[in-house]
């Protein structure tokens, strides 16, 4: 291949775009292991650093509390001073490279972040079964399974998929706070388990792929068609089910809106809500709030690197015939 | 083959119970509510079009619609232009491809909220990333915007932010452009067209139907956005990112008015609706479909 100038001009593009699009994330990180006094530093530093200083002949980590004239005092944080107050001309103190790794320790401790990421993977996981079961069941029936009416139960369906949240949000509000739902996971749960017209959508297209004389084989051999869509049609369509698995998950993690409107308690809270209020709460305590949001982040970003393949199939998808 | 109806319903059950409970009933009671003066613990009262007449006259409903345009305006035309590019240099055959392709999808896959979290600090206008990065191109002093804090920078700033996403449309784009015949590009070359002319007279009409597809997304998607600006800015400052649905929430469950805001999901409803159709319209004349 003939290396042109146009080609190294384009790669270098490449890298300098690639490098914009993750420095927001080096900062993230970044930020979630600097010391408070470093996270309000308007140089643009992505190592995290924390003041030192010498005392008695061994450098320490110092922490900056007031200024008193021209004099800093300071707060020893390590070795046998710990703790001990020093008023010193700011000159004294430097910069060393260090990980704050207290604000994910206090972060976890000051807020109920692992239960609400018990909150959070419960609604998920309820999620995906009930997801995944209900779309494959009802892409069974409108694909499979030949019937008068499919075909207006197919496009009713597809009509519903044009219709904003907003529409039905403030009637079932009412409706689960009638049926004393409110604080309760069951309004976030229940009507997945009633089928996603987006999902049955993408299954029933794939069902349709399947080919019929597999499922005519199966019937000669005396299965019925419950038999028929556990055995033949769910082991054949395991990527399509993958891709709505890995989807519902992820719309269920990253949901706000109902865990907003139907869960009131800081018991009840999941990660999207509660880190949302912790930035209306702590809007000072940066280092710990960047920290939560990596927590947040990282196991989405798990889930990507486990299932590529099943991302951008799915993305392929719902760009293509979505 | 002979039709049948009780296995087709018994496997169709919970999809027809939740269209009609979770869609087709709610969307009745929302069409009812919208005509009625409905605080949220008294039952409705019916009052004709009282509430799309009020509409009409709310000045924060006009505000929160301008907004919710100019915020779409901006953000669906540069959040394609920005993943088309993405899209192009993933298109170069270059080492490590990959990799790229992830690092510019990776974005996506960050949680709204996290997200959301993480551009407030980022467009800090002291402490932020982007302003130090201007600061960097030695921008003066003066001409740094304050983003969130100044009312004319706050929805840049957001658009801003949703930048950040372009490498979901770019992955999509990228898929178009690898189904473009190459001899069709072969064919413009020996006719002597430059890669500017083949860009604009092969690249862009094969993969119209892919940008198409985006942009209406992406325009449905824009003007239901909400969560960004809840937990961002809260609609500031002086509501100038208060999106279409943060009001329509606010005025649901913070006043209570929820024959009010039924009326204002109906109105969003017919704007998504209008909207597609002009850019369907509009588009049928450029857009190509394969035969």
């Amino acid at each position: 291949m003939k290396i042109r100038p146009a080609r190294i001009i384009g790669f270098l593009i490449l890298v300098l775009f690639a490098a914009l699009f993750t420095l927001p994330f080096l900062w993230q990180v970044s930020t979630s292991l600097k010391t408070e006094d470093q996270v309000g530093k308007a140089e643009f530093d992505l190592i995290p650093r924390a003041q030192v200083m010498d005392v008695n002949g061994s450098t320490v980590e110092v922490k900056p509390v007031e200024r008193k004239g021209s004099m800093q005092v300071v707060e020893v944080r390590e070795g046998p001073q710990k703790g001990t107050k020093l008023t010193v001309a700011p000159e004294k103190l430097s910069l060393r490279p260090h990980l704050e790794w207290s604000n994910f320790s206090e972060g976890f401790k000051a807020f109920p972040f692992l239960h609400m990421l018990q909150n959070t993977l419960l609604i998920c996981v309820l999620t995906v079964c009930g997801t995944v079961l209900s779309c494959s069941l009802a892409a069974y029936g409108l694909a499979c399974v030949p019937w008068k009416g499919r075909e207006v139960l197919f496009w009713v369906m597809l009509a519903t998929m044009m219709l904003p949240a907003q529409v039905t949000m403030i009637p079932l509000f009412q409706t689960f706070r009638g049926l004393g739902w409110i604080n309760t996971i069951l309004p976030l749960v229940v009507p997945a388990f009633c089928g996603n017209a987006f999902f049955i959508f993408m299954l029933r297209q794939f069902y349709r792929t399947i080919p019929p004389s597999l499922m005519d084989a199966a019937r000669i051999d005396g299965a019925g068609d419950l038999r028929i869509w556990a055995r033949v049609v769910l082991p054949l369509s395991k990527p399509a089910l993958a891709v709505v698995a890995v989807f519902s998950f992820i719309g269920a993690w990253n949901d706000f809106l109902g865990p907003l409107l139907y869960l009131m308690d800081d018991d009840k809270y999941t990660l999207a809500i509660g880190l949302a209020r912790l930035q209306g709460q702590y809007s000072s305590d940066w280092g710990r709030m960047m920290a939560m949001s990596v927590v947040m982040t990282l196991p989405l970003i798990v889930l990507f690197f486990l299932a590529q393949r099943t991302f951008v199939e799915g993305i392929k998808l719902g760009g293509v015939k979505g | 083959m002979k039709s049948r109806t009780w296995t087709g319903l018994a496997f169709c059950a919970p999809l027809i119970f939740g269209l009609l409970a979770f869609t087709v009933l709610p969307v009745i009671a929302s069409f009812w509510f919208s005509l009625c003066n409905y605080p949220i613990l008294e039952p409705p009262s019916y009052v004709g079009t009282a509430n799309y007449v009020e509409l009409a006259k709310d000045d924060q409903f006009w505000h929160s619609v301008r907004n919710t345009f100019m915020y779409v305006l901006g953000a669906v035309p540069l959040g394609m232009i920005v993943g088309l590019s993405l899209a192009l240099l993933l298109n170069q055959k270059v080492p490590g491809i990959k990799v790229f392709r992830t690092l510019f999808f990776l974005p996506t896959v960050v949680p709204l909220v996290a997200n959301s979290v993480l551009w407030v600090r980022l467009l800090n206008p002291q402490q932020g990333l982007i302003n130090a990065f201007l600061r960097f191109l030695h921008f003066p002093a003066g001409w740094l915007p304050g983003w969130l804090s100044d009312e004319h920078w706050a929805l840049p700033g957001l658009v801003l932010m949703s930048l950040w996403g372009a490498g979901g449309g770019a992955i999509l784009y990228v898929a178009a452009l690898q189904d473009v015949p190459a001899e069709l590009f072969e064919a413009a070359e020996l006719d002597g067209a430059g890669p500017r002319q083949r860009f604009r007279h092969i690249t862009i009409p094969m993969i119209s139907p892919v940008l198409l597809f985006t942009g209406v997304m992406g325009l449905i998607g824009g003007f239901q956005e909400f969560a960004r600006a809840f937990v961002m800015t809260k609609g500031g400052p002086w509501d100038s990112t208060l999106f279409y649905c943060l009001h329509l929430f606010n005025s649901a469950f913070t006043e209570f008015r929820l024959g009010y805001a039924s009326a204002m999901a109906w109105v969003l409803f017919a704007i998504i609706l209008v909207a597609t159709w002009v850019v369907m319209r509009s588009s049928m004349k450029h857009v190509q479909y394969e035969q």
